[in-house]
């Protein structure tokens, strides 16, 4: 692998009696390069050294990488499965007693097949996550449609990533979350960000983009706040909440009009021009001021900026993505990349910024309700048949597709789904419309939660089983760059604990599909049947051997054989993966969001991440220096809108939508817009947002609306119009001209 | 090769990794001895970093009546010494910058001591290794150089002459926020 200009050669500090563990984060898609300091006399985790070799990070890390490795010995851990005999405590911490792995197997193997008998196989379903190694997320795949035989699988990257899968996907035919490494960032002329808090979200990438403009590039920012990145920012278009595909249109119109297309480019290598073109001629500055809220001189700049850029770099996250049109939002800004041929060489392209730690991986495997290992498809029948020569099945044995992740909580409260074995997630605070899911989550015949803490999710469930951490297992995980990365052991797993991977396979025996797992013995038995398993799919693992990612400081897919490096550059022969081998430009016409506000919430609800905490928190709530640093959901107001609520800073309120209403403290902040509020969803309880947030679906990626919905705050202590506590009793009108 | 400590002021992002590692270094008892503070926290989210800036004649050595706190050759000024330290105090109310602070329970003054432990092995500092802004670095003076000819010296430097108000030279150098300082637009 190249080394960029950041690189230096730098010994590690190693203590006497200590000896240092190289691995990766647990948390964010950088998975920045960490190395645990081990006390080799008891063999446990006593603290962190950087690790300067890592090429994508260079020792560094934000504040959740330092205290990672206390989740290891932390005094919450799950040490022994525990069950749960009185189901009328469900939903609560009570009543968990401590049982052996042989009672909890048992017992879940009974229910699971009563279960079964009495109402079809697919009256089970399993939730998982992407913060498990690549080993686990194909497991995880395998164990639903093998051995629990049901279509009902999905996975928190709906609640993710799911619509840059789904909006390149359709643009380029293959979804690769960024079509070049991370160590090219700094040398583009610019980037284009849009939707990323990425300071506090993704805070390793920040010494490149920092680079760019101290070189003297630029740095455009499309976000609703703020943030330390728009802050900094060439160009910030500080638009309204759900507004982005207004905004990329325009951009691209621009670029059009502005003479920055490519032709040449456009004629060669993609398809779909004139639709698109038609499309976004609507889109001029003024129009797309009004919809979006940013001045238009700004989006001519922006425009001017991008276009005259020799090299540039789309890149966007959640803020674009966790929208009732995600999947439309990701193809838009994908179209400026494509009209402009800044893309498939070096320093150009486009990217997105993985939340989850092995959110690239992890969507590639098999955990969606339609995919097989490799990004197959289960209703391709070759795919199908491929699949199943590795798994020893027939292709009939394989289950149809099922739904995806906030579906199932709906056919959890038609019973379709009776039974669910949840690992590695936490949706009891990370699913939206919070107070639905965990009603249906609380009348579930029987509920098994694999995970080292008792999560908010786990006071839901019948047994729980001790998972370990990251640190206690190894396998592969593959970061935002599409870096295939070796996760490696530290400690032996805290008391009984067990790798989710050998859970699955121990279920598996007992469950009576054992001649389909018994073979897996250690994660590298499971790795190489899951390379195997990927061999030939668009994501293919197969050349990813253990050993080549630790020569080459990790393998970017696809990586066909072994004598194949990896691809850290996509599309270099300008080859697409569509079959005419063309990008496809696509023309989408904008649709507002699903909730806009009115007369009773007449203002806009986003959320977001802080660096302090990680998705659900359920790690980083934990840890003292993170809590210390941000411990409580506040919610930000612009000191306008402050002032015509009669609010001040600091005072709690009540926010309210139309599925719930929560009380946060009030930060103001100039960094917010007026007709917007902000809260972070790390905080569990009645602390979390979730209770909030809209359940509007992605028609095409399935992803739930976070990003935006109609709210309206209430002081506390005074009549509300409705009768019930907590109206402003101040008369003012209050819910006029919050409008920007 | 001598190597500093240099804060690019304008890059921090609030992220407080440096407070969190210095939590992680040899004898700091999981306790941070650096800062960040809030601009101005009801505007905006501009954020600066507080280290000790190591002064080449420091207020707080020469404040001391027991001679408890040491500079090393390197020009690390490090924690009081256990054995020396009274308690005065003397040295916190010194320091123009605010840093080193005082422990009653053990009745001695703590500060950044530069990770000394890794400093002198030619490692960086824990909160200048982590940085992940590039805020903190620890640069060679051939690279401190090069800086100082880019930021035309004189004109963005804080601690740059024995004449500079506050405390003088220190070994720790500061670029006062400023965007694009002689950096001319790409196009």
């Amino acid at each position: 692998m190249p080394k960029d200009k950041f690189f230096k050669v730098i010994e590690n500090k190693v203590h006497p009696g200590e000896k240092l563990v190289p691995t990766h984060c647990s948390y964010c898609g950088m998975q920045c390069g960490m190395n645990l300091r081990v006390d080799t006399s008891s063999n446990t985790i006593i603290g962190v050294e950087p690790r300067y070799d890592w090429p994508v990070t260079l020792g560094k890390m934000c504040p959740k990488g330092v205290t990672a490795y206390q989740q290891t010995n932390h005094p919450d851990r799950i040490l022994k499965p525990l069950i749960r005999d009185n189901p009328a405590l469900k939903g609560t911490k009570e009543g968990f007693r401590e049982a052996s792995w042989d009672e909890a197997y048992d017992l879940i193997a009974r229910r699971f097949k009563e279960l079964q008998a009495e109402y079809g196989k697919d009256s089970l379903s399993v939730f998982s996550g992407v913060s498990m190694t690549n080993e686990k997320c194909y497991l995880t795949g395998k164990f639903a449609r093998v051995a629990l035989q049901t279509r009902y699988i999905d996975y928190n990257g709906r609640f993710c990533m799911s619509s840059a899968a789904a909006g390149f996907l359709r643009t380029f035919g293959v979804d690769r979350g960024s079509t070049l490494p991370w160590t090219d960032l700094h040398e583009t002329d610019c980037l284009f960000i849009a939707g990323s808090n990425t300071a506090e979200c993704h805070p390793t990438s920040m010494f490149r983009v920092w680079e760019v403009q101290s070189r003297g590039g630029y740095l455009i920012v499309a976000d609703p706040r703020e943030t330390p990145l728009a802050r900094r920012a060439d160009v910030h278009l500080d638009l309204r909440p759900g507004t982005d595909l207004a905004l990329a249109n325009c951009m691209v119109n621009l670029l059009i009009q502005g003479g920055y297309a490519d032709e040449n480019f456009i004629r060669e290598h993609t398809g779909g021009f004139e639709e698109m073109a038609e499309v976004v001629k609507e889109f001029t500055p003024e129009y797309t001021s009004e919809i979006t809220g940013v001045a238009p001189e700004k989006l001519i700049r922006a425009a001017e900026i991008y276009g005259k850029a020799p090299e540039a770099v789309v890149m966007f996250a959640r803020g674009i993505e966790q929208q009732h049109k995600g999947a439309d939002n990701v193809s838009a800004y994908t179209n400026m990349p494509l009209v402009t041929g800044k893309i498939g060489r070096p320093k150009s392209g486009v990217a997105t910024f993985t939340g989850q730690g092995n959110g690239q991986g992890g969507r590639e495997h098999g955990q969606k309700s339609d995919l097989l290992p490799g990004y197959r498809k289960i209703t391709n029948p070759k795919h199908v048949e491929e699949v199943c020569k590795v798994w020893g099945i027939t292709p009939e044995e394989m289950p149809q597709p099922g739904v995806s992740a906030y579906e199932m909580f709906e056919l959890m409260e038609q019973k379709t789904i009776r039974g669910l074995y949840l690992l590695c997630s936490n949706p009891a605070v990370s699913a939206p419309n919070l107070n639905y899911v965990r009603k249906v989550m609380k009348e579930l015949d029987f509920m098994v939660c694999s995970d080292m803490y008792l999560s908010e999710s786990a006071e839901f469930a019948d047994v729980i089983l001790p998972s370990v951490t990251w640190s206690e297992d190894e396998g592969t995980v593959t970061n935002l760059e599409g870096r295939i990365i070796k996760i490696n052991k530290a400690q032996e797993p805290l008391g009984e604990s067990k790798p989710d991977w050998q859970i699955a396979v121990e279920l598996a025996e007992r469950l009576g599909r054992g001649q389909y797992f018994s073979h897996l013995k250690t994660a590298r038995d499971v790795a190489d049947e899951f390379r195997l398993a990927t061999k030939g799919g668009y994501a293919d693992y197969y050349g990813a051997t253990w050993d080549k990612i630790e020569k080459q400081d990790g393998v970017f897919w696809p990586c066909k054989n072994e004598k194949d490096p990896g691809t850290p550059h996509m599309f270099l022969d300008k080859k697409f993966y569509h079959p005419d081998g063309k990008a496809k430009l696509c023309a989408l016409p904008y649709r507002p969001p699903a909730e806009e506000p009115d007369e009773t919430y007449p203002l806009r609800l986003t959320t977001g991440r802080v660096v302090y905490h990680y998705l659900s928190g359920n790690q980083t709530r934990r840890i003292p220096f993170l809590m210390d640093m941000c411990p409580e959901p506040y919610v930000e107001v612009h000191p306008e809108t402050a002032a015509k609520y009669d609010i001040e800073h600091e005072e709690k309120v009540r926010l309210r939508t139309r599925r719930g209403e929560c009380i946060y403290k009030v930060k103001i902040t100039e960094a917010i817009r007026k007709d917007t509020v902000f809260v972070p969803y790390h905080f569990g309880h009645e602390g979390s947002v979730n209770l909030l947030t809209i359940p509007a679906l992605d028609p095409m990626s399935r992803m739930p609306e976070f990003k935006v919905c109609a709210a309206e705050i209430d002081k506390l202590g005074a009549e509300r119009p409705d009768g019930q506590a907590g109206r402003a009793g101040s008369g003012k009108t209050e819910k006029e001209a919050v409008h920007q | 090769m001598k190597q500093l400590l240099y804060i690019e002021m304008d890059n921090c992002i609030g992220c407080r990794s440096c407070l969190a590692a210095c939590t992680q270094c040899g004898g700091h008892d999981e306790r941070n001895r650096n800062y960040v503070y809030d601009v101005n926290p009801l505007v905006n989210r501009q954020t600066i970093p507080l280290m000790c800036l190591h002064c080449v004649n420091p207020a707080c050595a020469r404040s001391c009546p027991a001679q408890a706190i040491q500079v090393t050759e390197e020009g690390a000024v490090l924690s009081a010494l256990v054995e020396k330290c009274i308690g005065c105090q003397n040295c916190t109310i010194a320091c123009p910058y605010g840093i080193p602070k005082f422990d009653e329970e053990q009745n001695l003054m703590y500060k950044c001591d530069l990770c000394y432990d890794r400093t002198k092995e030619g490692i960086p500092p824990m909160c200048a290794s982590v940085c992940p802004t590039n805020t903190l670095q620890w640069i060679t003076e051939e690279e401190f150089a090069a800086k100082q000819e880019k930021h035309r010296l004189g004109k963005w430097m804080s601690s740059r002459l024995p004449e500079n108000p506050l405390e003088g030279e220190t070994h720790v150098k500061i670029n006062l926020p400023g965007i694009l300082q002689g950096t001319e637009k790409l196009f």
